[in-house]
C-alpha cells in the first residue's frame, strides 16, 4: 500500500480521462433503442457494438484512446453458435423429462443448475471477448484462466451471497475480482485485484442493515399471517374483510405493518443505491494493479528500466464522488419524469384516436388495442433503460475515469504484445441466456 | 483510385508498431501508392499500400488506421486534418463521411427487419404446418405418457371432492345403469369415429357444462355438461368434438407448437428490455389463434362421427348456443371461436335432423342423466 500513498501523491496529472460528447451517447442509445424496436430486437448486436466503440474510443489513459475492435457480425456469429450449443441442450432434457417420469423431472431441476453454470461459463468467455477485443497502443488485452474454474467459483459465491442475503455479496466480488483480473493481462503485463471484500464489507455494512431490516420486518409480517385461512374464506361474497378478521385476527394490522416496511425498504435502496454504486466503484478501481514482480524481473533485463524498478507496478485509486454520482440519478429521474409524461401524452391521445376511428367490439379494434398496450409497455421499459444507460451509466463511467490516478503510468510504454483474439461464442451464451451487458 | 493522391504530403503522426506498446512519433508522406512511415532520424520504418488500409474506431479528433488482412494490430494516430483527408481520398475503402457506414447501417436495418418478419411469418404459417406433419410422427406410446402426466395434475386440480367420494362417476349401485349407457355411448360414437387407440372415457364429478380431452386418448365429460344437456345427442355432440382432438391429436400438437413458440420468440429474438412483452402478447395470441383453428377442426369431425353415429349433428350448435349464449364474434385472446360463428358453420355443414334418430333410448338416457346420482 506504500506505492499507492506515493502514486497519489504523485499523480498531479489526470492519467485517466473520458472525453466523449453526452450527445454523441445520446444519439447512439436513443437511436438504438428505436431500432430495437423495429427489428425485435436484432439490432442488438450493433447496438452493443456501437456502445462499446464509443466508451473505449473516448477513454484516455496517459493521452492514448482504447479501442474496440470488435464487430457486430462476430457477435451474431457468436450467437449462432451459442443456439448450436445450447439448443441441443434444452431438447435432450425435453426428450428425457417427458421419457423418464420423476428421474426426468430430476434432471430437469439440475438442468436449471447446468444453465445457472453455463451462464457465467459464458460471462467469463465474453470477458475473454472484450478483453481480447480491446485494443490499446498497438496491442490486446487478453484473458487467460479457465471458464469452467470460473463458473464453479461463481456459482458457488453467489450461492453464498443468495443464502446469507447479501452478507457475503463483498467476499463474492472480491473473489471473483481477483480471479478475474488475476488472468487479465495488457500484452505481457499481468494484472491484479488486492481490494479486500473485508474493506468493502465495513464500508457498506451500515447500509446492508438499513435495507435488510425492513425486508426481513416484512417477510416476518407476512410469514405470521395464516394464509391457508384466510384463503379458505377469500371465495364468495360479502363481507369478505369481517371474515378474514375472524379467520386471522390481527389481519390488516400485520398487512398493513408489512407494506409500510416494505415501501421504507424501497425508499432506503433508492436512497442508498448511488452512495452504494460510488463506494463499490471506488473500492474497485482502488483495487486494480498491473504489473507484478514477474513483469518487474522482466523488465530488469534491460538497463533502460532499471530506474522504474520501484514503479514496476500501476496502483490504481479513484476519487469518485458520492454525490455526484448522486447528482447524476437525480437527473436521471428528472428525465424519467419527463420521460413518462410524454409517455402519457401520447396515450391519452393513442386512445381519443382510437375510441374516434374504430368501432368498439370489432376484431381490429381489438388487435389494435392490445398493440397499443404492449407497445406502450415496450417504449416505456426501453425508455427507462436508455434513460439509465445516457444518464446514470455513462456519467458514472466518466466520473469514475476522471478520478481515477494511477501511481506510474510508464511501465505502459514498455509492454510486448501477447494473447491472440479469442470467439465471440462467450457473448453468444449470455445473449442467449439474456445477459448481455457491456 | 479515383482521385489523385496528394503525392508528397508530409505530416507528423503517432505510431504503435503492435509488437510493444512504445508510442513512435513518425513522419508520414504519402507516394503514389503507400502512405510511408519514417521516424524522427528519417529512417524508413513501414510501408502501407493504399489499398490495404483500413480505419479504426477512434475518438473524433484522431484518425486512426491499420492494415486489413494483417494479425499485426500496428497502428497509425493522424491528428493533421490535411494528411487524414489525403488519406481519405486515395483510399477506397476507407469513408472517414460516415456515409457508407450508414448505408451498411441501413442494410443491416432492413435485413433485420425482414428477418424479424420472416420469423413472425414462420411462426404463423410455418410452425403449424411442420406441427402437422410432425404431430402425426410422435409415437403413440410418447403421446400416453404424455397423457398420463397430464392427467395427475389435471385430476389434482379437478378433484375437489371429499376424499371418500370417488372422482369418476358410475361406481355407486344408483350410478351403474347410467354407466353401461354412457359405455353404450361411448362405443357407438368411437364404432363411428373409426379410432384406432384405446379410450379412456368417465363422466367425473365437476358441475361445469364441460368436456376435456388429453393426449393419448383420456376424455372426461363433466357431470353438469350431462345435467344441461335436454337430449343425448346434445351430450353426444359435444364427446365427438372431443374425440376431434383426440384423433387430430389436438394435445400432442400443443405442445410442439408452445414449444416452437417459444425457441422462436424466447431464443432468436431475444430479451431486448420490454421485449418480454412482444414476446408474451405475441405468443398468447399465436397460441389462442392455432386453438380456434383446432376447435373448429373438431366441430366439423363431431359433425362427421355424428352424421355416421345416427346422431343429430347440429345438437352439438344447439347445446353450445344455449350453454353459452349466441354473442357472434370471438376475441383475438380467446382459445374458442365466437359461440355464434361455431353455431353457423355446425349449421351450415350439417344436414337437417333425421327424425326420430337418436344415440340411446329414452330409458337409457334417463339412466344417464343419474350416472353421478350415487353422492350427492
Amino acid at each position: 500500500m506504500a506505492v499507492a500513498e506515493t502514486g497519489t501523491a504523485a499523480g498531479a496529472a489526470r492519467h485517466v480521462r473520458f472525453i466523449g460528447p453526452e450527445r454523441d451517447y445520446w444519439r447512439i442509445v436513443v437511436r438504438g433503442a428505436i431500432l430495437l424496436m423495429v427489428t425485435l430486437g436484432l439490432y442488438r448486436f450493433w447496438l452493443a457494438t456501437d456502445v462499446r466503440r464509443y466508451l473505449w474510443a473516448n477513454t484516455e489513459i496517459d493521452g492514448e484512446s482504447l479501442e474496440y475492435s470488435g464487430t457486430a457480425l462476430e457477435l451474431l456469429q457468436g450467437f449462432l453458435f451459442a443456439i448450436a450449443l445450447i439448443l441441443p441442450i434444452y431438447i435432450a432434457f425435453t426428450i428425457t423429462v417427458l421419457d423418464l417420469g420423476a428421474f426426468g423431472n430430476f434432471l430437469s431441476t439440475s438442468s436449471v443448475l447446468l444453465l445457472v453454470f453455463l451462464s457465467q461459463y459464458g460471462i467469463y468467455l465474453a470477458r475473454r471477448y472484450r478483453l481480447t477485443r480491446t485494443v490499446f497502443r498497438g496491442l490486446r488485452f487478453h484473458q487467460s484462466g479457465n471458464a469452467i474454474h470460473y463458473s464453479i467459483c461463481a456459482v458457488w459465491w453467489w450461492g453464498w451471497t443468495v443464502l446469507t442475503l447479501g452478507f457475503a455479496y463483498p467476499f463474492t466480488r472480491a473473489a471473483l475480482e481477483r480471479f478475474k483480473m488475476r488472468n487479465t493481462w495488457y500484452g505481457d503485463l499481468q494484472g491484479r485485484f488486492v481490494g479486500s471484500g473485508w474493506h468493502l464489507f465495513i464500508r457498506g455494512f451500515l447500509m446492508w442493515l438499513a435495507v435488510l431490516i425492513p425486508m426481513l420486518a416484512t417477510a416476518v409480517a407476512l410469514l405470521a399471517i395464516n394464509w391457508s385461512a384466510v384463503i379458505a374464506v377469500l371465495s364468495g361474497g360479502g363481507d369478505v374483510i369481517g371474515r378474514i378478521e375472524k379467520a386471522s385476527p390481527r389481519f390488516l394490522g400485520q398487512i398493513g405493518f408489512a407494506v409500510t416496511s416494505f415501501a421504507v425498504t424501497l425508499a432506503l435502496v433508492a436512497l442508498l443505491l448511488p452512495a452504494f454504486h460510488a463506494m463499490v466503484m471506488r473500492w474497485w478501481v482502488a483495487g486494480i494493479r498491473f504489473g507484478e514482480m514477474s513483469a518487474v524481473a522482466h523488465l530488469r533485463t534491460r538497463d533502460v528500466y532499471a530506474a522504474y524498478l520501484r514503479f514496476g507496478e500501476i496502483v490504481a485509486t479513484s476519487h469518485l464522488r458520492t454525490r455526484d454520482v448522486y447528482l447524476a440519478y437525480l437527473r436521471f429521474i428528472g428525465f424519467l419524469i419527463a420521460f413518462i409524461v410524454v409517455l402519457l401524452v401520447g396515450v391519452f391521445f393513442g386512445l381519443i384516436v382510437l375510441g374516434a376511428f374504430f368501432e368498439s367490439g370489432a376484431m381490429l379494434t381489438e388487435f389494435v388495442t392490445v398493440a397499443m398496450m404492449v407497445g406502450t409497455y415496450v417504449v416505456f421499459m426501453l425508455g427507462l433503460i436508455t434513460l439509465f444507460n445516457a444518464t446514470v451509466t455513462l456519467a458514472v463511467w466518466r466520473l469514475t475515469a476522471n478520478s481515477i490516478a494511477l501511481s506510474d503510468t510508464r511501465p505502459i510504454g514498455q509492454v510486448k504484445a501477447a494473447g491472440d483474439a479469442s470467439s465471440p461464442l462467450g457473448e453468444g451464451i449470455a445473449d442467449v441466456l439474456n445477459l448481455g451487458g457491456i | 483510385m479515383t482521385d489523385p493522391v496528394a503525392v508528397g504530403l508530409k505530416s507528423e503522426a503517432v505510431y504503435f508498431d503492435g509488437v510493444t506498446s512504445a508510442r513512435h512519433d513518425v513522419m508520414l508522406e504519402l507516394n503514389n501508392y503507400a502512405v510511408v512511415i519514417f521516424d524522427k532520424t528519417g529512417e524508413l520504418i513501414d510501408q502501407w499500400p493504399y489499398q490495404r488500409l483500413k480505419h479504426l474506431s477512434a475518438p473524433a479528433h484522431l484518425f486512426r488506421i491499420g492494415l486489413r488482412k494483417s494479425e499485426s494490430l500496428a497502428r497509425l494516430d493522424i491528428a493533421d486534418q490535411d494528411m487524414a483527408h489525403a488519406i481519405d481520398l486515395a483510399c477506397p475503402d476507407i469513408d472517414r463521411t460516415g456515409a457508407s457506414a450508414r448505408k451498411a447501417g441501413r442494410r443491416v436495418i432492413g435485413l433485420s427487419f425482414l428477418a424479424a418478419a420472416s420469423l413472425f411469418a414462420v411462426a404463423v404459417y410455418g410452425l403449424p404446418a411442420i406441427v402437422d406433419r410432425l404431430a402425426p410422427l410422435v409415437p403413440q406410446g410418447i403421446e400416453r405418457r404424455l397423457g398420463n402426466a397430464a392427467d395427475i395434475q389435471v385430476r389434482a386440480m379437478l378433484d375437489k371432492g371429499p376424499p371418500e367420494q370417488p372422482f369418476e362417476c358410475g361406481e355407486a349401485a344408483v350410478e351403474q345403469a347410467g354407466h353401461a349407457a354412457f359405455e353404450k355411448l361411448m362405443s357407438r360414437l368411437q364404432a363411428a369415429a373409426e379410432l384406432r387407440l384405446p379410450l379412456r372415457a368417465a363422466v367425473v364429478r365437476r358441475n361445469e357444462a364441460n368436456a376435456i380431452a388429453l393426449p393419448g386418448g383420456h376424455i372426461y365429460v363433466f357431470k353438469g355438461l350431462i345435467d344441461q344437456a335436454e337430449t343425448v345427442d346434445e351430450v353426444a355432440g359435444v364427446i365427438a368434438h372431443e374425440l376431434g382432438h383426440v384423433a387430430n391429436r389436438d394435445g400432442t400438437r400443443a405442445i410442439l407448437q408452445g414449444t416452437g413458440l417459444s425457441l422462436i420468440f424466447g431464443i432468436l429474438l431475444g430479451d431486448f428490455v420490454g421485449g418480454g412483452a412482444v414476446v408474451l402478447a405475441s405468443e398468447s395470441l399465436l397460441r389462442s389463434a392455432y386453438s380456434r383453428g383446432a376447435e373448429t377442426r373438431a366441430d366439423d369431425y363431431a359433425v362427421r362421427v355424428m352424421r355416421t353415429a345416427g346422431g343429430d349433428p347440429r345438437a352439438l350448435g344447439t347445446f353450445l348456443a344455449r350453454i353459452a349464449g349466441k354473442s357472434r364474434s370471438g376475441s383475438i385472446f380467446m382459445d374458442h371461436p365466437g359461440t355464434g360463428d361455431r353455431v353457423a358453420r355446425i349449421d351450415a355443414i350439417a344436414p337437417p335432423q333425421i327424425a326420430g334418430a337418436t344415440l340411446l333410448d329414452a330409458a337409457e338416457w334417463r339412466a344417464l342423466k343419474r350416472i353421478c346420482a350415487g353422492y350427492r
